[in-house]
């Protein structure tokens, strides 16, 4: 990809840039941190990326975000009442890690202590050009969490990770580390109380042998953008599912990066985007399937209101030595208004030979038999669409096995036809 | 069908390296120097007695040309063409512009008796050089098609041989039912208002770096126009060959079918095996008006390159069918298993109410061959449809890669796609790749997309060879199948030539 | 006409041994029935009869009519006359199964020799066939064995055996899935192949089948291994009795 440099800067890249020379002082980590800060804001000197960066065909980031929040965010949130009950919940506010709560099996670092130590360099910076969301952050992170499940360990309670605010900027980490055998069901949460700009990434490593569930819900308030990335590793025999829920933010980007990098993992997705309003969001994975014998699976629903604008990218890398991999994604969409709108792109990239692979995507509109069945059934046309569109949803969402976590993702289902169904 | 058994004997004959049709005819070349510049354009130009507003839009596209950069999207990979190292104009001496066969130099003739291509349009003219039929035109088609009686329906041929058409069959006939088919040199001069009027209307002058080059410097290709009504009473065929060293081949077509008309037409091509890489950029625009029906078929067989990935054609073709009017419809078929790149996207732009554009493709690649290949369907009118099914069959070294394109216009009420993607891998040095952009811009948009990845299964390789099918048989067996959805949408003539062609593409894979 | 001697057998890729010392002799003009409980390794015998790759000999001996068949590949095999009627037939997408009856027909005949079949020839040997197993001539335009029923299937595995004549017919579980209508015809189709330069390897679960062909000798197969051999009583025996005793015994 040929980046050239931009001459003139948008107000958003500006804004960006002239923050970070007014913040960088004042950001936790010096030397080599801020060598890499240096090098991340001059990334996004050279242009936000436009649909020409193929990465980013269907959200030209340069024209989409349009303001920049000061940085401050004005006072604390308080934390929220967890979306599974019992949580051990770590909270984060306005861009600043608060209290390490005590629990058997887990152990807390405080990224900016890390950042102020210099430690976890590695992690920082763009990974490539395309990486815009690792640059911003790497350029602004003010703190996080790092956690580590002890190996073995099987969490009694589900950890949840709230990243909230009040407005203004916020750029977070969150390491995730599990080890070896280990399970765990963990959540991310990512709202506030007022519009803002948020980039927030999280690595996480599924050691061999581990099991994780891993949800992220998405509530961003009106007019905020979000930048997500999700990035993750799973070892030998170990399984991952990621859900992951959007139902906020003006414009949303969440990637989601997983290297099945151990023989015999498998990895689970599972996405529920909600759109509404003039709201653009874009979920963007990419999948490597780098070592034989590994499975995944994702199945990402989506349904559009007002204007609101989605895309789904999805890319299965299967490595030449990947064989007898087995991977499936499916992406499928209900446009609700003549005026939203909805962009696909499923990838298939395989290089080994001995593989089933394969994609599905749909656009439709609800299936018209089974209206008619309801409708027959004496269900007003009005509410049987409304059971039809939940239950493409629900479907998704049935499909995690946890009576708890269905419980509580219909009932974020449920609010959200509250509100716009 | 017969074409099982003879594909696995084709197979057994030619060896990987043996291009069949890898030989070169030595006729005495009418070319142009070396290189591209205003001059060299002037030059074609002057050689098809072209008229001012035709040199004025090469030159055109040749100023936009130098300001275009070659894309870099597709996933093919190769050094850097020096386009002051081709020539760009090359014609048989003894042919600037044959009006009739027996104006054909022999040698010509006899070029394409050796390509022993079963392509239909070879067969007849194989028939032509016979002794005693020389005579004319009509006698030797009276020939041929009593020859072909075993069940073949009539194809009229235009012959493109590197740079300019060598003859087409059949015009007389045609003219009867006021179809014109002839060299787009020819529609140049006698139909200028056609031409002004169609030309670039589909594929702009300048809509991408090999098309601009292609405006530049097209040197010949097809013109078809079937008139408001009339069926066209027999297939169109165009047959293309490289045969001039470093000589580029840029054709261009245009067909265009008036109100309820209908034509079917078939491309197949070869080019010598050469060391170098050649190239060819060609352009072809359809344009289908209200209830028209154009059926666009290629079997594409240019020189791959030899089992080392030396040499080869490049082909960057630009093919674009505009629906133009209400209930028309275009549809493209392909079958590609020559070329050692591919960069080609025959697509349909669905205007027209409750148009329909149609997409089948087989791509076979084997050795260091890089394909990609794909279509893109633009639904802009109300209750427009579209199918896509893509086969491809990656062997050997080569890369594959499907890319297309679907998107539904605001404006486009209850667009229909489906979209059937499939890949078979041979061997695990080879890849296969699917790109598709799906768009959907209104909420009565219906679309359909699959895709799947797969080897050729143990089992059925188990069971077909359990009844005694050898291996190679086999695979070519379970390969047809596989691409049998579109070898169905082929032409018989063409169906049947497709799967020799596929089995003998493959030949080496397997083992 | 068949005989396997002391024949081991494994999984190619992992190892685990299946056949274990398995010695079974079948005699021209024979109809020899194997049975044994699920698992035991019937349908992995007749693979190894056919020469799956899947499957790694690793001792032992496999002669048909006194050749060994080892070093043959799958279709040579075929060639050579043997055939297996397959417990789950594979589907071929795409492949008309006319086409495939004509391709594999000729196939044979070319390794034997012989000029490829005249197509009215072909189609009058299909007709005969399909005619007798009840085989509407559109089946036969259909893909081979796809959407096919499992009655269809087992039916198309019998036609494909008539028209090759293959000298050596295995059966693994024929009748698995037939209603006792198709039952009667598959197995008259059988039948009718019985002849004395044919031997026939019936693979079961159940008598029923072995009340329709009638076998020579029945053998029992457990655990990879021949564990009791006898007549058609024997079979008789397991159907009241269950296998229980018998492995009891050889245990
Ligand atoms: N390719 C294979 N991979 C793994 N296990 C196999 C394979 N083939 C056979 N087996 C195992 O070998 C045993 C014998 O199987 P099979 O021959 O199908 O038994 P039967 O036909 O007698 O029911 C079973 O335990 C089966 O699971
Ligand atoms: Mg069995």
């Amino acid at each position: 990809m040929n980046m050239h440099v931009t001459p003139q800067h948008t107000p958003a890249e500006k804004a960006l840039i002239e923050g970070y020379h007014a913040r960088v002082g004042d950001l936790p980590g010096d030397g080599m941190v801020t060598i890499k800060r240096d090098e991340a804001i001059e990334a996004i000197k050279a242009g936000l990326p436009t649909r020409h960066v193929e990465a980013w065909h269907y959200t030209d980031l340069r024209r989409l975000l349009t303001t920049v929040p000061a940085a401050a965010t004005a006072g604390n949130t308080s934390a929220l009442e967890p979306l599974l009950a019992g949580s051990t919940v770590l909270h984060v506010s306005g861009g600043k890690t608060q209290a390490f709560p005590s629990a058997q099996g887990l152990s807390f670092m405080r990224l900016s202590d890390e950042l102020v130590e210099g430690r976890g360099l590695a992690a920082l910076g763009p990974t490539d050009a395309a990486d815009t969301i690792g640059a911003i952050n790497t350029a602004f992170v003010s703190d996080g969490y790092g956690v580590e499940i002890a190996e073995g360990v099987e969490l009694s309670a589900p950890l949840e990770l709230q990243n909230l605010h009040n407005g203004g900027q916020v750029h977070t980490r969150f390491g995730v580390n599990v080890g070896a055998g280990a399970k765990a069901v963990i959540v991310e949460r990512q709202t506030g109380e007022a519009s803002a700009l948020a980039s927030a990434i999280t690595t996480l490593s599924v050691r061999d042998g581990a099991e994780v569930m891993y949800l992220i819900v998405q509530e961003q308030p009106k007019g905020s953008s979000h930048l997500g990335q999700f990035r993750a590793t799973i070892g030998k025999d170990a399984k991952l599912t990621v859900f992951i829920m959007n139902a906020g933010g003006k414009l949303v980007r969440q990637e989601i990066i997983v290297d099945a990098a151990g023989e015999g993992c498998d990895f689970q997705l599972r996405g529920v985007n909600l759109l509404s309003g003039d709201s653009h969001t874009d979920v963007t994975m990419v999948l490597d399937h780098s070592v034989p014998n590994t499975g995944s699976r994702e199945v990402i629903r989506n349904v559009l209101t007002d204007r609101a604008k989605g895309v789904f990218q999805g890319r299965i890398n299967v490595h030449q030595i990947a064989q007898k991999t087995d991977a499936k994604m499916a992406c499928n969409t209900l446009l609700l208004s003549d005026d939203a709108d909805f962009s696909a792109k499923p990838e298939l990239e395989i290089f080994a030979d001995d593989v089933a692979c394969g994609h599905g995507a749909t656009v439709t509109d609800i299936n018209e038999d089974h209206l008619f069945y309801l409708m027959a059934r004496g269900v007003p046309e009005k509410a049987g669409r409304g059971l039809l569109v939940k239950a493409f949803l629900a479907e998704v969402i049935e499909e995690l096995e946890n009576e708890a976590v269905i419980e509580a993702l219909e009932a974020k289902l449920d609010a959200w036809f509250v509100l716009h169904g | 069908m017969p074409a099982v058994q003879e594909t696995i004997d084709q197979v057994r004959l030619i060896d990987v390296d043996q291009y069949k049709y890898g030989f070169e005819t030595s006729i005495e070349m009418d070319k142009a120097p070396k290189g591209l510049n205003e001059d060299i354009i002037r030059f074609i130009s002057a050689k098809k007695d072209e008229p001012q507003w035709m040199l004025d839009w090469r030159l055109d596209a040749f100023e936009r040309w130098k300001t275009q950069e070659e894309p870099d999207w597709a996933r093919v990979d190769y050094p850097k063409i020096d386009f002051q190292d081709i020539y760009y104009y090359a014609a048989p001496k003894s042919t600037p512009g044959p009006t009739s066969l027996a104006e054909v130099d022999p040698e010509l003739l006899r070029t394409y008796e050796k390509l022993g291509i079963p392509l239909r349009e070879q067969e007849i003219l194989a028939g032509v050089k016979k002794p005693g039929h020389e005579e004319s035109e009509d006698g030797v088609l009276a020939d041929s098609e009593s020859q072909s009686a075993n069940g073949g329906r009539r194809v009229a041929v235009d012959a493109v041989f590197d740079s300019v058409s060598v003859v087409t069959t059949f015009k007389k006939e045609l003219a009867k039912a006021g179809v014109i088919f002839c060299s787009i040199s020819e529609a140049i001069r006698e139909y200028p208002d056609l031409v002004k009027k169609y030309l670039g209307s589909v594929v702009p002058q300048s809509d991408n770096y090999y098309a601009t080059l292609n405006s530049a410097v097209f040197t010949d290709g097809s013109f078809v126009f079937v008139p408001k009504g009339v069926r066209c009473p027999m297939e169109l065929s165009t047959y293309f060959r490289i045969n001039e060293k470093n000589t580029g081949q840029f054709e261009r077509t245009l067909i265009i079918a008036e109100e309820g008309a209908y034509v079917s037409y078939l491309e197949g091509c070869t080019a010598p095996q050469r060391d170098e890489n050649q190239l060819h950029a060609a352009v072809v625009e359809l344009v289908a008006l209200d209830d028209a029906e154009i059926k666009y078929s290629t079997v594409q067989n240019w020189y791959p390159g030899d089992s080392q990935g030396k040499g080869g054609i490049y082909n960057f073709v630009t093919k674009r069918g505009d629906c133009r009017g209400d209930r028309s419809k275009i549809s493209w078929t392909q079958v590609e298993t020559g070329s050692a790149i591919t960069w080609k996207y025959p697509s349909c732009i669905l205007r027209g109410d409750d148009s329909r554009g149609e997409f089948y493709s087989i791509a076979v690649s084997n050795g260091y061959q890089q394909i990609d290949s794909g279509t893109k369907m633009l639904h802009l009118g109300k209750n427009t449809s579209s199918r896509i099914i893509s086969k491809g069959i990656a062997a050997g070294f080569s890369q594959n890669t499907y890319r297309g394109q679907v998107s539904a216009h605001r404006k486009a009420t209850n667009a229909r796609n489906f979209t059937q993607c499939d890949s078979l891998l041979i061997g695990d040095q080879c890849g296969a790749h699917t790109v598709p952009y799906i768009e959907a811009k209104n909420a009565t948009t219906q679309f359909e997309h699959e895709a799947t990845t797969s080897k050729i299964s143990d089992d059925q390789k188990f069971y077909v060879m359990q009844r005694g099918i050898p291996e190679e048989e086999a695979i070519a067996l379970i390969v047809n199948g596989f691409v049998k959805d579109v070898i169905q949408e082929l032409p018989m003539e063409f169906a049947v030539e497709a799967q020799k062609l596929i089995g003998i593409s493959l030949e080496g894979s397997v083992g | 006409m068949l005989e396997i001697k002391n024949l081991h057998a494994r999984i190619a890729d992992e190892g685990t041994e299946i056949i274990r010392g398995l010695n079974l002799t079948v005699k021209a003009g024979e109809v020899a029935a194997i049975m044994g409980p699920n698992g035991s390794g019937k349908s992995t015998l007749s693979y190894i009869l056919a020469g799956r790759e899947d499957y790694e000999v690793t001792e032992g001996e496999i002669l048909f009519n006194g050749e060994s068949i080892l070093e043959m590949d799958p279709a040579e095999r075929a060639a050579s006359g043997i055939f297996l009627a397959f417990q789950y037939p594979m589907e071929i997408p795409g492949v008309a199964t006319m086409e495939f009856l004509k391709v594999a027909m000729n196939a044979q005949r070319k390794a034997r020799g012989e000029e490829p079949l005249k197509i009215p020839e072909l189609l009058k040997r299909v007709k005969e066939a399909s005619g007798a197993l009840n085989i509407d001539m559109a089946m036969l335009k259909r893909p081979l064995n796809v959407g096919f029923s499992g009655g269809e299937k087992k039916r198309a595995e019998i036609l494909q055996m008539q028209l090759l004549e293959p000298k050596l017919c295995v059966l693994d579980e024929t009748d698995s899935g037939l209603d006792i209508d198709a039952l009667k015809i598959v197995s008259d189709g059988v039948n009718a192949l019985r002849s004395p330069d044919r031997a026939v390897v019936v693979i079961t679960h159940y008598q029923r089948l072995l009340e329709h062909i009638v076998p020579d000798s029945v053998h029992v197969l457990y655990k990879g291994r021949i564990i009791k051999s006898g007549d058609k009583s024997l079979a008789m025996n397991l159907e009241e009795n269950g296998y229980a005793g018998i492995i009891g015994e050889a245990a």
